[in-house]
């Protein structure tokens, strides 16, 4: 028996899918999987990765990280206890060959690095790896592999490093401490730390990263570190293998946040296009369902009928989405790799299985309200054909899909306040731009009537069945304008920072000179009629405590308090206010008091910071105390050396400074940059065209992953077009037939379908356009202080390139209506 | 090959009205859907008013059928989201008449529903939706009416009114008139009968 009505149902399901009556349905929710499948993979990879890396990332058992190198009687009671030693220094350095010029993230090793973990290296032939479990040889560097071809360098050349020449032994592609952070973006190169005093980089002032690592037997770390804690300045980072995690980059974990939040939106697109196909389905099942109910089959013997083959068909259609979905996920790492670890975990079996429950969840959430109507079909329909079902209702319809909604936002943000917020902010938005439409709709009812016959009928596609117009608007005009943002908010930021350059606006900035070599600096770039900005000396310290209050207490996560509080900021002294910063509070100091600090206005606002407020600063592990007297307003942007903290002259006279500039250099005198790095190895030479264009592909890269997931949005747009046209596909078959019984030819009905379609994409692309730019506004006003300017071709192009697209794909939908011969009309009917 | 109709060979003058009658599936419905220019037949020749019908393509009997001829179904066949009045200006506006709405409205008075312009067809009885049928088929004025079954969906006394305003419009109009019907005393009120049977003129 129940093999048989298996059967039955298998049957029924392979009638009614190569009638094309299940179509629509398998393309949305092949959609739906594969994307939420390449976003599982994607992320379970990622997530795996770091993990993986977890044994090995701190390339020992115990890490301090340190702007300083750390007492030696540290080292020696770490000797004591039996723990091996080693350590690593890391800092920016311009390397110069071949006339080409490169900003380097230099790594310089010693011989007993790494104390876990291992390296990877190529030869000459990039292909097999090598294995090591040390780093270069003294009078050897290892480069990454574009740093051969950006130097036009081979195997075997030197490179010099400051002053110092080393041989390229080795292409590294692997090392087990590399940080996710947007330093790793600079190419690496690894030297021993035997040749670091050699090439003159390292003096006291120097910005660089120490890493003093330790490993043995686990008791004794844990001696070790308890011994330690203690003694620890704030700016010295203890970092446990047993305790920490490495972390994402910040850009990286926005984007597997904007993925996911998309991937959210592809499916709620796909379930409204199952919602609407499955509207269609049951309809046109009612009489045999009414048939079936006459002939003895039970409301529970239904239910399994039709749950039964949409469970089949899930199943086969979320198996083939996983498997699309895989494929889709490696573009996604292939248009993410510069950002992403070279080496990443391999797909698991467990993030394809996400992929396949959300096939099946999708399609229960939206599938089965209007399945359900199909249990309560009348056996009397038999005979009366106008009894329908009531329909389901719609608490239940909407609670079901806002509550799976709502757990998919969780599982990407993992964050109950912000769930609730994505999700109120989305229901609110869906409602207003909902009301607006219907709005429109009602507006363009009123005017119908006095329309030409054409526009009347083109436009009755429109307000026939509202509800289903205003999901097709609301799929369209969102996925539009999050594309549009993506697009203009990055040209924008790019051009916008270009534009607002002044012209021989500084375009490289010169840190790390030593003030012995100061005066030199400055008569060099005179001599070659330089114009540089002033030259400001830098002490590196970190903001720790606010009225003896510790500092993290006022940060707010991810604000602007909160990233500069958690580095060592540049602190700087001047006598007189520095060139286009604008005193907005307290006064400027005359004569100089007691240890007086300016604070820039923004930071001072989010860390709550006022004047009068006494600030304790960790340097070079000393506290320093300072009074705010001032607070500052000045441009980020103006390519000059800004300072968060700029102290009053004297204050920090104890501690060794370097000093920082910035100057315009003219194409033509790029020259002027070899003898420069060449004559001040030390000095880190940062041009601001590579800073830019490193942020471009930065940010190029990440909108196009978010885009790549856009795309199948729109494909879910159109879903949900045909879903619609699908469903009113018979009346618009009966009234073509009718109006060219009575002598409508093809243009009048092509074009009523041209004006429905037409129109539908115009609002589409007028309310993406809309939401963009007031989205853009807000940005860029309240955020990003960029100049908003409303983007009129833009604003133009859209609505049309979307007004000819949904007529075409909406013409392909409906060109059954044109081909069906006349004579239909008295048959079928 | 399945052949639906063969060996017709049918003049109908002017002004006539013929009676098509013949058993369900005899082939009625196909016969006047190649009369009027609905389908084309796979041999031989339809010719309308001296338009050869078999030599047009769609569109150009679309405009033929707009001009000569208005039907009558027995579904009635009227557009659900439209009025009355909309549903019989329909095929004046299609032709680009200007004054539809006011001929419109004439019709429609003179089929007796002169109060009921903006009612829609799911307001409308059985017998008021065939006459705003009727008065969509005569409001081109054509020079033939097919009525395909006119009462086949009505009981026998509406159906009686209906036919005797049809008969009334079509000798007021002088459109020529061809029938199709199973009811035998209906086609007598036709001044000739022509009978299908398994898809041959008998």
């Amino acid at each position: 028996m129940n093999l048989s009505r298996f059967n039955l149902a298998l049957r029924l399901l392979w009638r009614d899918s190569r009638s094309g009556e299940l179509t629509i349905l398998i393309i949305a929710l092949l959609i739906a999987v594969t994307s939420s499948t390449a976003i599982s993979l994607f992320s379970d990879r990622l997530q795996r990765t770091m993990t993986l890396q977890a044994a090995e990332f701190l390339a020992a058992d115990l890490v301090i990280a340190c702007p300083n190198p750390i007492p030696t009687e540290w080292q020696s009671h770490a000797k004591h206890l039996n723990l091996v030693l080693a350590q690593t220094v890391e800092f920016p350095s311009v390397l110069i060959e071949h006339d080409e010029l490169l900003l380097a993230g230099v790594k310089a090793v010693s011989s007993s690095y790494p104390l876990r973990g291992l390296l990877k290296t190529t030869g000459a032939d990039y292909n097999s790896e090598t294995i090591t479990h040390a780093g270069p040889e003294a009078g050897s560097v290892w480069v990454e592999k574009r740093i051969l071809s950006a130097l036009k360098l081979n195997l075997g050349n030197t490179l010099t490093v400051g002053e110092k020449q080393l041989i390229i032994s080795n292409i590294i592609t692997y090392e087990p401490d590399k940080k996710g952070d947007l330093y790793s973006f600079s190419p690496r190169i690894m030297m021993n730390d035997a040749d670091l005093t050699a090439t003159g980089i390292i003096q006291p002032g120097s910005h660089v990263h120490y890493f003093f690592q330790f490993s043995g037997d686990q008791e004794a770390i844990v001696n070790f570190k308890k011994w330690l804690q203690p003694q620890l300045t704030p700016s010295q980072k203890i970092m446990d293998i047993h305790e920490d995690r490495p972390e994402l980059g910040t850009a990286l974990i926005r984007a597997e946040r904007y993925l996911g939040l998309s991937s959210i939106l592809v499916i709620l697109i796909s379930g409204v296009a199952i919602a609407m196909a499955t509207g269609r389905y049951t309809q046109r099942h009612f009489n045999a369902t009414a048939l079936l109910r006459c002939l003895g089959c039970q409301q529970r013997d239904i239910l399994w009928l039709y749950c039964s083959q949409f469970l089949i068909l899930g199943l086969l259609t979320s198996a083939i989405g996983c498997l699309l979905g895989w494929f889709a996920q490696r573009g996604l790492f292939k248009l993410l790799k510069d950002l992403l670890p070279q080496q990443i975990a391999n797909p698991n079996l467990s993030a394809l299985g996400f992929g396949f429950s959300i096939g099946i969840i999708v399609l229960l959430a939206f599938a089965l309200p209007p399945i359900l109507r199909l249990k309560n079909v009348a056996p009397l329909r038999v005979l009366r054909q106008d009894l329908e079902p009531l329909p389901i209702s719609a608490w239940f319809v909407y609670s079901l899909s806002i509550t799976i909604i709502g757990l998919l936002i969780w599982r990407y943000t993992t964050d109950v306040k912000m769930t609730a917020t994505v999700l109120g902010t989305g229901l609110i938005t869906l409602l207003v731009l909902s009301v607006l439409i219907y709005g429109l709709l009602n507006l363009i009812a009123s005017l119908v009537p006095k329309m030409s016959l054409t526009w009347r009928f083109g436009l009755q596609g429109l307000i026939r069945n509202r509800q289903a117009t205003i999901s097709q608007i609301l799929a369209f005009s969102l996925t539009l304008a999050a594309m549009l943002l993506s697009f203009t908010v990055r040209t924008d930021l790019i051009n916008n920072w270009q534009q607002q350059l002044p012209e021989n606006a500084p375009n490289h900035f010169a840190l790390n000179i030593f003030p012995e070599q100061q005066l030199a600096f400055k008569a060099d770039l005179q001599q070659d009629a330089i114009q540089g900005s002033q030259f400001y000396p830098v002490v590196r310290g970190r903001l720790t405590e606010i009225n003896h209050t510790p500092v993290q207490k006022f940060v707010s996560k991810d604000s602007q308090g909160d990233n500069a509080t958690h580095r060592e900021l540049s602190l700087t002294w001047t006598k007189e206010l520095p060139e286009d910063n604008k005193l907005v509070a307290g006064q400027w100091w005359t004569a100089t008091q007691t240890v007086s600090v300016s604070v820039e206005q923004k930071l001072a606002d989010n860390l709550k910071i006022n004047l009068g407020d006494l600030l304790t600063f960790s340097i070079d592990n000393q506290l320093v105390y300072a009074t705010v007297t001032s607070l500052r307003a000045l441009r980020w942007d103006t390519m000059k050396p800004n300072f968060y903290m700029v102290f009053s002259p004297g204050s920090l006279d104890a501690f060794p400074s370097t000093y920082i500039t910035s100057f315009y250099l003219p194409e033509a005198k790029k020259d002027l940059l070899n003898t420069l790095v060449k004559k001040y190895p030390s000095t880190t030479v940062l041009e601001v065209d590579l800073i830019l264009k490193q942020f471009k592909t930065l940010l190029k890269q990440l909108t196009q992953a978010i885009n790549y997931l856009l795309y199948f949005a729109l494909m879910a747009g159109f879903t949900v077009l045909f879903a619609a046209v699908y469903a009113t596909l018979d009346n618009r078959i009966y009234e073509g037939t009718l109006m060219r019984t009575f002598g409508a030819n093809r243009k009048f009905l092509r074009k009523t379908q041209w004006i429905e379609f037409g129109v539908l994409g115009l609002i589409s692309g007028l309310l993406a356009v809309i939401i963009a730019e007031a989205i853009q506004y807000a940005l860029y006003t309240r955020v990003m202080a960029i100049e908003y300017q409303p983007n009129l071709t833009l604003s133009l192009i859209v609505p049309v390139i979307s007004a000819l697209f949904v007529s075409l794909v909406g013409l392909l939908g409906v060109k059954q209506v044109l081909n069906r011969p006349p004579i239909h009309v008295l048959r079928e009917l | 090959m399945l052949h639906i109709l063969s060996s017709i060979d049918l003049i109908i003058n002017s002004g006539e009205s013929i009676a098509i009658i013949g058993e369900s599936g005899s082939g009625k419905s196909t016969l006047i859907g190649l009369l009027a220019g609905l389908d084309t037949p796979s041999s031989g020749t339809i010719s309308l008013n001296g338009h050869e019908l078999t030599k047009m393509n769609e569109d150009g009997r679309a405009a033929l059928r707009n001009e000569l001829i208005g039907f009558v179904f027995q579904s009635f066949q009227l557009l659900q989201g439209l009025t009355a009045l909309e549903n019989v200006m329909l095929p004046l506006e299609l032709k680009g008449d200007k004054k539809a709405k006011n001929l419109a409205s004439k019709l429609l008075d003179r089929v007796g529903l002169g109060h009921r312009l903006l009612h829609t067809p799911k307001q409308l009885s059985g017998g008021e939706q065939q006459r705003v049928a009727l008065a969509r088929a005569f409001a081109t004025n054509p020079k033939i009416l097919f009525a395909d079954e006119p009462t086949g969906n009505l009981d026998s006394k509406t159906g009686a009114s209906i036919i005797d305003l049809l008969f009334e419009l079509n000798s007021e109009n002088h459109t020529t008139l061809i029938l199709v019907t199973h009811d035998a005393h209906l086609a007598a009120r036709c001044e000739r009968t022509i009978k299908i049977e398994a898809g041959q003129q008998v």
